[in-house]
């Protein structure tokens, strides 16, 4: 697909693929009411490609040429960054909207609101980020030696066709689908029987599972110290997920008259606020080496203690409407 | 007197002083001191590091009497002596790696005093202070003095360390904002502090292994961006016989540690009553005053550095010195704890954490563009001095906690919003 295609939109299909799994899952969720996993197997993703997706690839690739001065087109993850911030804030209100009321009770309804109105937000900003991508700043997203690649690609030809190919790769999710209805009716005794809580399987273990392919991908390209596509594949995948698939969700719960809203609970939303700005912080000068990328991972390694270490509180908060209970010392009480 | 003398027959040469007669011993001693300075004024032409050794060196030669002064002092001058004594035998890099060292081996040595003494507040909040004061005490007056002094030069320093020290003070970060959100999550008391504990052990186990991974990084493999710029000059200057050895100027060091050491254990056993007496917190003292006589030796150096618009050195000292605390004496002092069975997590309450986490984002946001003016410094001094203020009027709330001196300190805000 990379020959026939530019690598532009190559990485952003191989992105939309992997990403399509999660959103088959998060609907067949929808649909039997298990927002709670919903909310955290996407968020899960996130994480996952922010911080283990890049940083696997920028330590491996940084470890892999040593000697060589690793360079990637910083805009292209300034961009993304942006992106994810504009998330991130859309994730935080609601988060922070329930700590201001006196009590909780009175926010679940404005809160849905909000939630629904930034996702119309998130899914327009996504739609012109696209048009960006594809369209109008396609030159920031090229890889440096493109016409080199070009070259070598257009003088090859592939041994099946684009039409088997797209064939092949919606047989593939397909198949992905089935066995997704399968895991999400079988997550909670899966939780009991490994005892691990329900949160750490969907935050931590799905995500790995379900970014395998993207992450061998990455890996790869890091290898041949060809950075912007292992940027594109990782960042891209986030910031789709993050505002395409979880404010699609939201709507089609809107759709289907389930109470989903962007609240996702305090530990999970400041991870994520976490992760976004330490890798903003990292891509921002353009250059990598291994440091960066093991930094990367540790701090996935950290989250994914934290919430290990968290077994059975959130199983018994496993409802609807993950509600939040502010401790008592929050500022005002209930 | 006599070196002021002999600085002024030096200009003429030689053999106006043999014209002039002196005693063969007044000759020796002179030609020696006369030699010597002729030297050390070469050495200054030929890098201003040895500028400093000159100062030095006739402080330390004039001043054997100093012992008899106060050990702090004493202990400035020696370690920047110490420090300069070694830089000049492993590079800068190397140089300000033990200066940040030997300046931390007081932070952790107060801690593991604290510890055995079960003072965990005492422990978390001075580690805390001392990192929030290297990144905005020393950073903030470093590039303020050092842009005041080169108004008209622009001054510029090596983007690449500085991001490296950031990022891995953002992982820091992390492992102490995760337990904190534990006990806003709404659960059971009890099983928050259990996850809490397991969590900041499993997380401090990770920051040691960051730690030793960049020491690597900085030491073997990447060595080039953390040197200065100027290296070439720096070079010409090893080949000189310092007047003291290599080793000497390390017992020097290890001495002055010691004695700090000692003293150290003087102000952890007192803090509580001098809190009284003075009628300010004990957190107040752990997070403010501590770290600023503590880390005044690392703070003189770098404003020195700064002076002579040498920013890689000044951000290598303080930069590297908050990693090191965050990065290594917390984690190793939660290990510690762990190993003595007492319950230490990496929970710095909310208001502490906040502090930090603004910390750490305005001076990355501050050194990413690599160039430096004295606004920058002032701006990032006088959000020491917000937080400082900010520590200081939570007076009476905080000293009722260390009076109870438990193990998670529970978030009492200053105007009693808090409801049982």
């Amino acid at each position: 697909m990379f020959h026939m295609f530019s690598i532009t939109v190559g990485g952003l299909l191989n992105a939309t693929c992997g990403n399509i799994t999660e959103l088959v899952i998060a609907i067949f969720a929808l649909s039997s009411n298990k927002v709670a996993v919903v909310k955290y197997s996407l968020l899960g993703s996130i994480l996952s490609n922010l911080l283990l997706v890049l940083g696997t690839s920028l330590l491996c690739g940084g470890i892999a040429n040593l000697g060589v001065e690793q360079k990637y087109d910083r805009r292209q993850g300034d961009v993304n960054s942006l992106m994810l911030l504009l998330g991130l804030l859309c994730y935080l209100l609601p988060v922070l909207y329930k700590y201001s009321a006196a009590s909780a009770a009175l926010t679940v309804d404005p809160s849905l609101h909000l939630s629904r109105a930034s996702s119309i937000v998130m899914l327009i900003a996504y739609v012109v980020y696209i048009i960006f991508q594809l369209w109008t700043h396609r030159q920031l997203f090229e890889a440096e030696d493109e016409d080199t690649d070009e070259n070598n690609g257009s003088d090859e030809q592939p041994v099946i066709g684009l039409w088997s190919a797209i064939a092949w790769l919606i047989g593939m999710t397909v198949f992905i689908a089935l066995l997704s209805e399968y895991v999400v009716d079988t997550i909670e005794d899966a939780s009991d029987s490994w005892g691990l809580s329900v949160s750490f399987l969907s935050l931590i273990l799905l995500p790995i599972v379900g970014n395998a392919a993207e992450h061998a991908g990455a890996i790869i390209f890091a290898f041949k110290n060809k950075l912007d596509i292992s940027l594109g594949v990782a960042l891209g995948s986030a910031t789709q997920i993050a505002m395409f698939v979880v404010p699609l969700c939201v709507i089609v719960a809107w759709i289907m008259g389930i109470k989903m809203d962007l609240n996702f609970n305090l530990l999970e939303t400041g991870s994520v606020a976490l992760a976004v700005i330490v890798t903003s912080f990292t891509l921002q000068d353009g250059t990598s080496h291994y440091m960066k990328g093991l930094v990367l991972l540790l701090c996935y390694i950290v989250i994914g203690a934290c919430f290990f270490v968290q077994r059975t509180p959130f199983n018994q908060a496993d409802v609807t409407n993950v509600m939040l209970k502010p401790d008592t010392n929050a500022v005002f009480s209930a | 007197m006599e070196v002021v003398e002999n600085g002024g027959v030096n200009l003429k040469g030689l053999s106006k002083e043999m014209r002039h007669g002196r005693t063969a011993h007044n000759m020796s001693s002179s030609s020696l001191r006369k030699k010597s300075d002729l030297a050390l004024v070469s050495k200054v032409r030929s890098g201003p590091l040895k500028n400093v050794l000159l100062n030095i060196q006739e402080v330390i030669l004039g001043t054997k009497l100093s012992i008899l002064f106060p050990a702090i002092p004493l202990a400035i001058v020696a370690k920047c002596y110490g420090f300069a004594r070694i830089a000049c035998y492993t590079g800068p890099t190397v140089g300000g790696l033990l200066n940040a060292t030997c300046g931390n081996a007081t932070e952790l040595i107060v801690a593991i005093f604290a510890l055995s003494q079960n003072n965990i507040a005492l422990v978390k909040y001075s580690l805390l202070g001392s990192v929030i004061s290297n990144l905005l005490l020393v950073l903030g007056t470093s590039l303020l003095c050092g842009g005041l002094v080169n108004l008209r030069q622009e001054q510029k320093y090596d983007r690449r360390q500085a991001d490296m020290n950031l990022l891995m003070l953002f992982l820091a970060l992390l492992c102490h904002l995760l337990p904190m959100l534990f006990h806003y999550s709404g659960v059971a008391e009890g099983v928050t502090t259990e996850s809490s504990l397991q969590f900041s052990r499993a997380a401090s186990v990770v920051m040691v292994i960051a730690y030793v991974a960049y020491l690597v990084f900085q030491l073997r493999t990447h060595r080039q961006l953390f040197e200065a710029p100027d290296e070439n000059e720096e070079g010409g200057n090893n080949s000189e016989e310092s007047v003291i050895g290599f080793w000497s100027g390390c017992a020097w060091l290890v001495g002055m540690a010691v004695s700090i050491a000692v003293l150290s254990e003087y102000v952890v056993q007192t803090i509580e009553a001098a809190s009284n007496s003075w009628g300010l917190s004990v957190s107040f003292l752990s997070v403010i005053l501590l770290p600023i006589v503590g880390n005044a030796a690392e703070h003189a150096g770098a404003i020195i550095f700064a002076f002579k618009n040498k920013l890689d050195i000044s951000l290598g000292i303080s930069l590297g010195s908050a990693t090191q605390i965050s990065m290594f004496v917390v984690p190793l002092c939660a290990i510690v704890a762990w190993i003595l069975g007492i319950k230490m997590d990496l929970n710095f309450n909310l208001l502490e954490t906040v502090s930090l986490a603004l910390a750490i984002i305005i001076t990355a946001f501050t050194l990413q563009d690599g160039t430096s003016h004295y606004m920058k410094g002032l701006v990032l001094f006088l959000c020491y001095i917000v937080i400082g203020a900010c520590f200081f009027v939570q007076r009476t709330p905080s000293s009722e906690h260390n009076e109870s001196n438990v193990s998670n300190m529970k978030l009492q805000s200053a105007s009693g919003v808090y409801i049982a």
